[in-house]
């Protein structure tokens, strides 16, 4: 497969037996089941019910998780998501205690998520030379200052009115509708990615983005499309965190954008763009939030369980790498 | 192809773990139950829970102490949890996870009123008793709530301070936390109050400034005011980072303005002081070791039965003696541990080593 260049090209399906099961995300799926049997034998209080009990709250962040995939694959970032939450659920609150109703609430919200997504991509397509992390550090000062004035001297705002949100709470027997929801946009996002010329298009811009252009893709646009589509999932994760929240203050969403990008890092998905599958994301998170509800039922120090997280993060970076070296030199050494 | 493999897997997965998840406890703990619940009532012993604002926070810390050394000692089990972060975001996955495990009582130390409503409301649902400490929850989502003092005796002890250390006239100031903090806020306000009466009419509240709780800002503000107004007789700092900060800027500069507030004894000892070589003659604080005490106390007589938390219920605090249920002003109920204690050179000494 490899071009005239040498260049091998990326995401050509293969698809025998072996290389499917010796796939990251193949191997990811153990991890999980490893991971669940592990947390089962350590708290006698990790049953099934009980973790999707407390699942909604980390499931809001799957929702960054999709397109954040898209914005890594294109080998950018976008930092301002967690801003983007604040922001948007700020304005969800004060929309709620306006008595509107709550289908105009979930507008709101989705709406200001989409807009704050569009102006990041906006200033990214019209100014193609700025850098993506640069420009989102920028606008989430922003966005964050916006929040925190609107939430005014307080610092923090409620719902007056929690039907609605109740409602979205909900669940259908055990199961949080919120499963639901990240569930459909999962399938969404990966058949798009997987599927689609679109998705296509975005592992070429990652792959190299002048080539790209050269061959007829509209990058600015899919780049356009791909942030506003952060900031309508950042609407989304805020409406559903609200849900929990009851409300919103100074510090939603803080963080949220680096849980983001590090399950999609953990699931395969390369920073430096062209490179990983949404399914290895959505394998990771469900890793991380099984690990995190685990490990906090017995009691573990939460700093610690931060630090294993961490470790885990550049442990899974890591050995790819170490893969593709002993890769290079056996390949080096049959030239020889 | 691949992707339906994948997917196949991932079922699996689901199923195994459902399976390992259901199977592994039943074999674990055989025949005896199926709610988590159930494996402290195995025991007999109750579980009770402590949620701090923030791991690292010395404050808590001895709160948490407090806590589980009563526990321990009426026979409960007694869990600890800090929150990864000083958000009540955090401490909304610390209350789910305690739901799992089936505790009998949480107390918390809430970082936001309204925000933990939502969890609080499915613990006590699930038959938790639920108490706040220290820093409160909306009435809605706590059962009771056990207040270090009164901000009431807060702002009138403050006022007095103020009021005897400037000799009874003269330009004072403020130096607060965040401009949002709950508890700073409600301090201000009832010290305000306490200074419309005409004992305190000669003072003058020159400035409310706040140093966010940060050493840094804080001692930038305390250096601020003394520049901007040079007949300033007094800083009141009703926070511990605050007071410490301004008590460092004050004795360093040898400066003739005079510090109180509320400060921990132990950061504060080298800067108490009658003479001038001291920045501050006395200040005030509750003991957080029997706040901790105290809301355990609270939480065994929830779990009990002895309260339910309705304003006139009455129980006995182990030696910390008889407590009521008063009305609190939010329209819920609190427990109040006591007028705040005062710290001066005879006693700091022996209170530094304590907390």
């Amino acid at each position: 497969m490899a071009g005239k260049s040498g260049r091998t090209i990326v995401n050509v399906p293969d698809k025998s037996w072996k290389k499917t099961l010796l796939c990251w995300e193949s191997m990811l799926v153990v991890v999980f089941i490893l991971i669940n049997i592990f947390c089962a034998s350590i708290s006698s209080s990790y049953q099934f019910s009980s973790v999707l009990r407390e699942m909604p709250k980390y499931l809001t962040e799957m929702f960054l998780l999709f397109p954040m995939a898209y914005i890594l694959i294109l080998g950018e970032i976008d930092i301002s998501v967690g801003a983007i939450v604040c922001l948007s659920a700020t304005m969800t609150c004060m929309a709620s205690n306006k008595e509107w109703p709550f289908i105009v609430v979930v507008l709101v919200s989705l709406l200001v998520g989409t807009i704050c997504g569009f102006v990041n991509g906006l200033i990214l397509t019209k100014f193609t030379e700025l850098p993506p992390m640069i420009v989102t550090l920028g606008t989430q000062i922003v966005f964050r200052g916006i929040a925190e004035i609107s939430l005014g001297s307080g610092g923090s705002v409620s719902l007056s009115n929690t039907e609605g949100f109740r409602m979205i709470a909900g669940k259908v027997g055990t199961i949080p509708y919120i499963l639901f929801v990240v569930a459909i946009f999962a399938v969404i996002f990966t058949v798009v990615l997987s599927k689609t010329t679109f998705g296509r298009s975005v592992y070429a811009i990652g792959s190299n983005s002048r080539a790209a252009y050269y061959s007829g893709i509209h990058v600015q646009r899919i780049r356009l499309i791909i942030y506003t589509a952060m900031g309508f999932m950042a609407g989304l994760a805020a409406l559903f965190l609200t849900s929990v929240l009851y409300g919103a203050n100074t510090t939603t969403g803080n963080g949220f954008e680096m849980d983001a990008i590090a399950m999609a890092v953990f699931g395969g998905i390369s920073t430096a763009g062209g490179k990983g599958k949404l399914q290895g994301g959505i394998i990771s998170g469900l890793i991380i939030i099984c690990l995190r509800i685990g490990l906090g039922q017995i009691n573990m120090n939460p700093q610690l369980i931060l630090i294993i997280l961490g470790a885990l993060l550049i442990l899974a970076v890591l050995l790819p790498n170490i893969g593709g070296e002993v890769k290079l030199k056996k390949k080096t050494a049959a030239a020889k | 192809m691949k992707k339906k493999v994948l997917s196949v897997l991932l079922c699996v997965a689901m199923a195994a773990t459902l399976a390992v998840g259901c199977g592994g406890k039943d074999s674990g703990s055989s025949d005896s139950d199926s709610k988590s619940s159930d494996t402290s009532k195995d025991s007999g012993k109750k579980t009770y829970a402590i949620v701090t604002k923030s791991a690292g926070n010395p404050f808590n810390e001895k709160e948490a102490e407090g806590f589980q050394k009563v526990i321990e000692a009426e026979g409960g089990e007694c869990i600890v949890k800090h929150p990864e972060a000083a958000t009540a975001d955090a401490q909304v996955s610390v209350i789910q996870s305690l739901i799992s495990q089936g505790v009998d009582s949480i107390a918390i130390a809430a970082n936001d009123e309204n925000a933990l409503q939502a969890s609080l409301e499915e613990a006590m649902d699930a038959g938790i008793k639920v108490s706040c400490l220290d820093s409160k929850t909306n009435t809605d989502s706590r059962q009771t709530f056990v207040n270090q003092a009164g901000t009431k005796e807060i702002g009138q002890v403050l006022m007095d301070a103020v009021l005897d250390i400037t000799g009874g006239e003269g330009q004072w100031a403020i130096l607060s936390a965040t401009s949002q903090a709950t508890n700073q806020n409600a301090w201000i306000d009832a010290m305000k109050e306490v200074m419309k009466d005409d004992k305190y009419s000669k003072l003058e509240l020159v400035e409310v400034a706040y140093g966010d709780d940060e050493p840094q800002k804080s001692t930038d503000q305390t250096q601020a005011l003394l520049s901007k107004y040079p007949d300033l007789k007094v800083i009141c700092a009703p926070t511990t980072v605050g007071i410490n900060a301004a008590a460092k800027v004050l004795q360093d500069e040898k400066s003739s303005v005079k510090l109180t507030g509320l400060g921990l004894p132990s950061e504060m000892a080298e800067y108490i002081g009658d003479d001038d070589a001291h920045s501050c003659p006395y200040m005030f604080l509750w003991n957080p070791s029997d706040l901790g005490s105290l809301s355990a106390y609270t939480s065994i007589a929830l779990v009990d039965g002895t309260i339910t938390g309705k304003a006139g219920d009455k129980f006995t605090a182990g030696d910390m003696g008889d407590y009521e249920i008063v009305d609190a002003d939010d329209g819920g109920t609190e427990i109040i541990l006591g007028d705040p204690f005062k710290f001066d050179p005879s006693n700091i000494d022996e209170w530094k080593d304590v907390y």
